[in-house]
Order: C-alpha cells, then sequence, then structure tokens
C-alpha cells in the first residue's frame, strides 16, 4: 500500500501572550526575569502513517490539535521538530474552510478560477468544470454577481462545489458541513461517499461522531496534541465518548 | 516557487487590477488619470521652486519620478505583502514569494499605464524625440530587481518587527527627497559640497539611466549601469535568500 502522509515525532508549538512577546519592553523583562516566553503544545511528538485509500476521522475536544495536525499535513504549517513525508505525486486538496481565497468584490465565476487555481488546477482545467460547479452550487442566475451579495448559504456551496468537482486524490477536510440546507449537506454527503468509493483518500476533523463512524475505516482520537488511540471507529469513538463521560 | 504559487500570484493580481476601479463610473480609464492628475500637479508645482521652464521641467521630472514612482510602490506594497497574506497563508500551501511577486506584477502592470501617460504628455511638451529612448526598456530593469529585492527584504523584517514600517518608509521619503529626481543637480553650484555628494547617492545612477535618454537625448554611461546593476542585483539575492531561510517561521508570526 502506498504512503500518503509519513510524520516522523513530530511537534508544533505556539508562543503564548503572543499579543506582548513583540514589544520591546516584554523582550526587556524575559531577558531580566531570566525566564523564556511560556509555549503551548498544539502537536506534541506525534508518529503517524496514512495510506492511500484510507478514510480517517480525527476527533478530540476543542483545542486537542486537531486543525493544527491538519495544517502540518498540508504544509502550512512546518512544525519545529520531527519530519513530514508527503506523497508528491498525488493531488492533495485542503477543504480547512470554505471559501479560503475567495474576495468579495470578485464574481462567483472569478472565484471559481482563483480557487481552482489554489488548488493547483490550470485555468482551462477549471473552465472545463465550470458548468458542473455552477449546477452542483445551484447558482446559475448568481454566478456573476460579486460573492460579497451572497447568503452565507450561496457562499458555502459554491467554495464545496469547487473543492469536490474535480476528484483530488487526497482531501482533508475540517468540519465544514452543517452549512446549507438540509438538502445540499445531503448532496454534499452523497458526493464525498463518491469520492470516497472512487478511492479518494481523506481526512475528516469533525465533531459529528456517528457521521465519522459511519464513514470512515480509522479514526484517530487527539488529546492535548497527543494520539490517544488509533484505530477500528466505533470502538475508538465508543472508549471517546465514555472518556468524556457520555453513556454509549 | 511552484507553479501554483506563479499562477496564484498572476491570476490573483490581474483579478485586483480588475476590482480596483471596478465601482467607479469612469472604471479602466482612471488607471491613466491617476498617474495624469499626479504628474501634472507636481510639475506645475515644482517647476516655480526650480525656476525652470515648466515644459522643459515636466520632461525632466516625469523621466525620473515614473520609476521612482513604481520603485517606491513595489517597495511598500510587497513589505506588507506577506504579512497581508495570512488569510491564505494560515489557511493553505502557497509559496510566501508569492505575496512580493503578486504586488509586483500589480505595480509593473501600473507604472506601463503611468509610462504610457507620461509619453502623452511628452507628445505636448518634447522637442527633440531621439534614438535614445528605445534604451528605456533595458533602463527599467534595475529598477524593478532593485524594488523587488528591497521588497522582499522589508517584507521579511516587516513580518518579525512591525516596526519597520514607519522606517522603511521614512528612509524612502528620505531618499527621495535627496535624489536628483525633483531637482536638477545644476541647481548647485560644480564642486559644492551637495554637488559632491550627489556621487554618492544611489539613486543618481538610478535616475541618469532614464533622466540622459529622455532629458538629454544621450546614453546612460558604463558607471550608471554598473553601479545600478550591482545594487539591484546585491538586494535581488540577499531577498529572495531572506524568504527562503525565514519561510517556516512566518506562520508563527503572522
Amino acid at each position: 500500500m502506498k504512503t500518503i502522509f509519513e510524520l516522523k515525532n513530530v511537534s508544533v508549538n505556539f508562543d503564548k501572550h503572543s499579543i506582548s512577546h513583540k514589544t520591546l519592553r516584554y523582550a526587556l523583562a524575559v531577558k531580566m526575569n531570566g525566564h523564556s516566553s511560556q509555549k503551548i503544545s498544539a502537536v506534541d511528538n506525534i508518529n503517524l502513517v496514512i495510506n492511500d485509500g484510507e478514510n480517517v476521522g480525527l476527533i478530540g475536544r476543542n483545542g486537542a490539535g486537531k486543525s493544527t495536525l491538519l495544517k502540518v499535513l498540508t504544509g502550512v504549517i512546518t512544525p519545529q521538530s520531527g519530519t513530514v513525508n508527503r506523497n508528491t505525486g498525488k493531488h492533495i486538496v485542503p477543504l480547512i474552510e470554505l471559501g479560503i481565497g475567495f474576495q468579495p468584490d470578485l464574481s462567483g465565476r472569478e472565484n471559481c478560477y482563483l480557487s481552482g487555481i489554489l488548488m493547483g488546477y490550470r485555468k482551462d482545467e477549471i473552465e472545463a468544470r465550470m458548468d458542473d460547479i455552477i449546477k452542483f452550487s445551484e447558482l446559475e442566475d448568481f454566478i456573476d454577481e460579486p460573492v460579497k451579495n451572497y447568503s452565507s448559504g450561496m457562499y458555502a456551496r459554491l467554495a464545496f462545489a469547487i473543492a469536490t468537482d474535480v476528484k483530488p486524490d487526497v482531501l482533508l477536510v475540517d468540519e465544514v458541513f452543517g452549512v446549507g440546507d438540509e438538502f445540499f449537506m445531503r448532496k454534499c454527503i452523497i458526493r464525498m461517499q463518491k469520492l470516497m468509493k472512487q478511492g479518494s483518500t481523506t481526512i475528516f476533523v469533525s465533531h459529528n461522531l456517528d457521521f465519522l463512524v459511519t464513514q470512515c475505516n480509522r479514526i484517530i482520537w487527539l488529546d492535548k496534541g497527543k494520539i490517544i488511540m488509533d484505530g477500528d471507529p466505533e470502538e475508538t469513538a465508543g472508549v471517546y465518548r465514555l472518556s468524556e463521560g457520555i453513556a454509549v | 516557487m511552484d507553479s501554483t504559487s506563479w499562477r496564484f500570484s498572476w491570476y490573483f493580481a490581474v483579478s485586483q487590477l480588475k476590482t480596483k476601479y471596478r465601482f467607479t463610473a469612469l472604471g479602466f480609464l482612471w488607471n491613466f488619470l491617476e498617474p495624469a492628475l499626479y504628474l501634472v500637479i507636481l510639475s506645475l508645482v515644482f517647476s516655480v521652486i526650480n525656476r525652470m521652464n515648466i515644459n522643459d521641467y515636466a520632461v525632466f521630472l516625469f523621466s525620473a519620478l515614473v520609476p521612482w514612482r513604481y520603485f517606491e510602490k513595489v517597495v511598500t506594497s510587497s513589505m506588507e505583502s506577506i504579512v497581508g497574506g495570512e488569510w491564505l497563508l494560515k489557511k493553505m500551501y502557497v509559496s510566501p514569494l508569492a505575496f512580493p511577486a503578486n504586488k509586483f506584477i500589480i505595480s509593473t502592470f501600473e507604472f506601463l499605464f503611468s509610462i504610457t501617460v507620461a509619453f502623452i504628455l511628452f507628445a505636448f511638451l518634447k522637442e527633440n524625440w531621439t534614438i535614445h529612448l528605445i534604451i528605456l526598456p533595458l533602463s527599467i530593469i534595475p529598477w524593478a530587481l532593485f524594488g523587488i529585492g528591497l521588497g522582499m527584504i522589508s517584507a521579511v523584517l516587516f513580518t518579525f518587527f512591525r516596526d519597520v514600517r514607519p522606517l522603511i518608509q521614512m528612509i524612502l521619503t528620505l531618499v527621495f527627497f535627496t535624489s536628483p529626481i525633483l531637482f536638477h543637480k545644476n541647481i548647485f553650484e560644480p564642486n559644492s559640497l551637495q554637488a559632491n555628494l550627489m556621487q554618492y547617492h544611489p539613486i543618481t545612477y538610478f535616475a541618469a539611466l532614464f533622466q540622459k535618454p529622455v532629458y538629454e537625448a544621450v546614453w546612460p554611461s558604463d558607471i550608471d549601469w554598473i553601479i545600478s546593476i550591482i545594487i539591484s542585483l546585491f538586494t535581488l539575492v540577499i531577498g529572495y535568500n531572506l524568504i527562503q531561510k525565514f519561510k517556516n517561521k512566518f506562520y508563527f508570526y503572522l
């Protein structure tokens, strides 16, 4: 089986007091008191291998390090220590947030191009898909309007349509469902299932445990930047729920 | 820089240029009106101070002022580009070089609009048109490289120390007002202190690349080329290497 991501002893730390730590006064105070600024460990010495075709769910409380881990996988964050190996032959599309890169003054169509380019496609590739994107997002009448006039549902629909229209090899999703109405959500889920069936590797961050248990074949439970449990979805979700005091 | 980042900086620049005047009545025309108004106002005011013939002075002024404005725009907009790219750099992988590159592309388009305007004005102001004008496409290269080089250096400095913005703006103002762009060096006595100091002003050599062919109708000298090219390549190499060296740290300072 081909490896998509391989993380070895990966750690990411953030400075606490990030508002004041750049001032001269703070720097002098640190010098005189002799202590360095406090660190928060968002990802703490993680070893992880994700293989081709796996559908992985990441669970854990707020602040457990799920989003940071996802950002390490996409390459947005370079960890302070450890190594990250990424399969360079695979097309990785991150969906960390809906509508990354959308410019309010640009029309829906222009934003499609910009967003598509950011996901690694060429302009002509996006042009070929434009009709499908418009159809899926149900925005036929509004595609040439500036997106600042869109409702949040329209915005999310367009963003989701772009990210999933061209078949990515690897899709990283950070809690982006729960947008649009129920019917659109169902459409999104069907499309995700289709991608998974076609063999796309997916990594989901979500608080919707039922969704993850039904869709994923592996769940990783993170707490305070460490992997607590990694394995069978139902078992991991069950232990996680118990630890939080929720009866299954 | 990878091809995705290149494509992004290009397409993003084009869309920013498109939206810049999107909601104005005159639209695209503003790209020409804005530099035209600026150049006309400045030439009216400073021809009085320089006690020069207005036509003559305007040709002299525009020749180096247009590349200077370009250079200044590249430096100041690139400086804030990486911090300003937070919306993307914190969420998706793009090369941090894409942001100074994006500002560079936008400023280059604006320069092309301004130089067009300057030449339209020259049609009314300038009497002797000579062969020397053909050197101008080469003359802009050292300005462009110096701009993007200094822009990348300031972008890295600004990411780690936000205090540098007013400092760099002040340095640019100082450099501009001491350079022979606004005033002709003939206003000083030959061999006076000021005239001698001009030799040590780097912008003197950059300005000569435009002033000589446009205003004096001669070719820029070898020394003008050598000094301007050395300075621009030097800053370019430093700027590029600074971004490469610190790119993994930007996330934590945005």
